[in-house]
């Protein structure tokens, strides 16, 4: 779901990038209130313990799919919305610098659709109200996977949106919609799952680290089952929902390779983006409707552009000679430094 | 390789690179900070039909690469992570947008194929714009500068912490992963029913980890500030750097070179 610099426009860049560091700022404030100085190191592991856990992949039964865990509401559910948010943020910097996973001016886009939907919508509204303070398996699995999909969900139909703003791809709004969300719906159950059988160990080997445990109130709240169980129940009717539509209008859906199509990792399935937009148009023609549109636009783009890329490959030629020559007088310089060294 | 030691190897061959003594490298980082951000901003507003304008942009990469000793090969695995998403994205437009741009030697070529390629180009450029930033300026110094365009301290020290711990913690991860493959008759990644537990273990031990490093830090007389050290003064070659590029930058998009170039020849 990272997004590069390439699909933006600067203005969408700039816009996401003030919205997203607002919401650093106002969660460093946050952190800064309940400043304690053991969370500094906590929260710099932290980060480095989602960089790694999302590098390790499970099996999804009967796919052949694999995913990972899901990064904003694990921290979360530990470190609390504030303090999760500049983790994510962190990573998201660190993963564009080091991987090119999403671009830097894209960085705002990326932190808003994957740190700011998990940490202050999907965490507040969804996880803590079914899980409430009743800190069981039941509860955190209801929480985790349903604030997991939806936070995801909203991630992607953003995805969307800023794309779409920035006009560079010509996907119609709702094939593109049709496209991300049920492939994020996929992904978001297998981060929904893996994530809550993380948490539900936590709870089981050391519940002190879930973000407003309290050991006294938990007791008594296994009574309230009841509640848990309506809530798996709803759940499970809209994810059930979600799922059957999902089947029905993509029939091998849940053998796309998700994480891919997601634009994480290897090539194979991405075919599949360009199967199904290429389905929507229902044509394989691939040269142009002959005949320019009428305007002074296009006449214009015709007459200087012919000669822009022969222009333009010229240029590129006597760029690539430049680098070329200083690569190799930087090489011959090396070469006769060490080999005086040696005479002498 | 697994993804865990190919992430590793890529991070630690970054900051080998970071470390080198190269003309771009001796350039005060901020310097580079501006550069870099100036040219992705110029690059990325192209208009999507806009190719002939985009290509002499490759003049900086190109330059800087030879300049800072920067490999070829470090950018292709980038590009690899990048391209795909770029690419599909953008893969539809020549079936979308079909409308005649030119003919190019008695060849047609459409709208959406111009729009597909600009996208194209635009990721390799953005991609090693951002590559040639992180090759050439260690990560410390560029923490410095994000401090000093008044970027929270909080914030700034949890990325410094969080790339500290990076490889400390991918390197527990792949050791976890090796003692499970071993012991699980050589299937692909982990099974579903287990990942909890092996995430919860390792979260367990990065629990584990911050609080040694919390003591040895505090034992170092560590009071909630992260000390960085004391920043660089920018000479005039650096501001002269900085200014001239920027301007080349504007200059090569208020005028199309490559038609100027072109119109010699066309």
């Amino acid at each position: 779901m990272h997004m590069a610099d390439a699909l933006i426009t600067p203005a969408v860049g700039g816009v996401m990038m003030a919205v997203s560091a607002g919401a650093i700022g106002y969660s460093v404030k946050k952190v800064k209130e309940e400043f304690d100085e053991k969370k500094v190191p906590l929260m710099g592991v932290m980060g480095a313990f989602v960089f790694a856990g999302q590098m390790i992949n499970f099996t999804i039964p009967a796919t052949g799919s694999s995913g990972h865990i899901g990064g904003g509401i694990l921290l979360a559910a530990l470190l609390g919305p504030y303090a999760a948010f500049l983790v994510i943020s962190a990573v998201l910097l660190i993963q564009a610098l080091f991987f090119a996973d999403g671009g830097l001016l894209a960085l705002g886009c990326n932190i808003f659709n994957m740190g700011f939907f998990a940490c202050f919508i999907a965490y507040p509204l969804i996880y803590k109200q079914i899980v409430k303070k009743s800190f069981t398996t039941k509860s955190i699995t209801a929480g985790a996977i349903t604030s997991v999909v939806i936070g995801l969900q909203l991630g992607a139909f953003s995805v969307v949106l800023e794309t779409l703003i920035s006009g560079i791809t010509e996907l119609p709004f709702t094939s593109f919609v049709l496209l991300m969300q049920p492939i994020h719906l996929a992904i978001g159950l297998a981060e929904g799952i893996a994530t809550a059988a993380v948490l539900c160990f936590v709870l089981k080997s050391d519940p002190a680290l879930l973000d407003g445990y309290d050991r006294s109130v938990s007791e008594e709240s296994r009574m309230q089952k009841k509640r848990v169980v309506a809530i798996l129940l709803a759940a499970a009717v809209i994810i059930g929902g979600f799922v059957s539509w999902f089947a029905s209008s993509y029939p091998d859906g849940l053998e796309w390779s998700m994480e891919n199509v997601a634009g994480t990792a290897e090539l194979e399935a991405e075919g599949q983006a360009y199967h199904a937009a290429a389905g929507i148009q229902e044509s394989t023609a691939f040269l142009p409707d002959y005949g320019f549109k009428n305007g002074d636009e296009s006449s214009a783009m015709a007459g200087t552009s012919v000669s822009g890329i022969i222009g333009g490959g010229i240029t590129l030629g006597l760029a690539c000679l430049a680098g070329y020559i200083i690569t190799y007088s930087k090489k011959k310089k090396k070469l006769n430094v060490k080999t005086n060294g040696i005479a002498e | 390789m697994s993804k865990l030691t190919e992430s590793l190897n890529k991070i630690r061959s970054l900051e080998e690179l970071s470390e080198g003594v190269t003309v771009i490298h001796r350039l005060h980082p901020m310097a580079k900070l501006v550069t870099t951000i100036i040219y992705l901003v110029v690059v990325i507003s192209f208009y999507k039909y806009n190719i002939s304008g985009l290509i002499p942009f490759f003049i900086y990469p190109i330059l800087l690469m030879s300049l800072g000793e920067i490999p070829y090969k470090s950018v292709l695995p980038r590009l690899l992570i990048a391209l795909p998403f770029s690419f599909f994205a953008g893969l539809v437009n020549p079936f979308l947008d079909r409308e005649l741009a030119f003919f190019l030697f008695g060849i047609p070529v459409s709208r959406g194929l111009l729009s597909f390629l600009s996208i194209l180009i635009k990721t390799v450029l953005t991609v090693m714009a951002v590559l040639i930033l992180i090759a050439t300026t260690p990560m410390d110094k560029l923490a410095c500068q994000l401090i000093r365009i008044k970027v929270p301290r909080i914030f700034v020290m949890q990325i410094m912490l969080t790339y500290r711990y990076l490889t400390l913690l991918i390197t527990e991860a792949a050791g976890m992963m090796t003692a499970y493959h071993l012991r699980s008759g050589g299937q692909k990644g982990i099974r579903l029913e287990h990942i909890g537990t092996f995430i919860g273990q390792l979260l367990l031990r990065s629990y584990d980890r911050a609080e040694k490093v919390y003591t040895a830090m505090k034992c170092r007389g560590f009071n909630g500030e992260y000390r960085f050290a004391a920043q660089e003064k920018m000479k005039a070659g650096d501001i002269m750097y900085g200014l001239l590029l920027c301007a080349f930058f504007l200059l090569l998009r208020r005028f199309n070179i490559s038609v100027i170039i072109g119109s010699f020849f066309g």
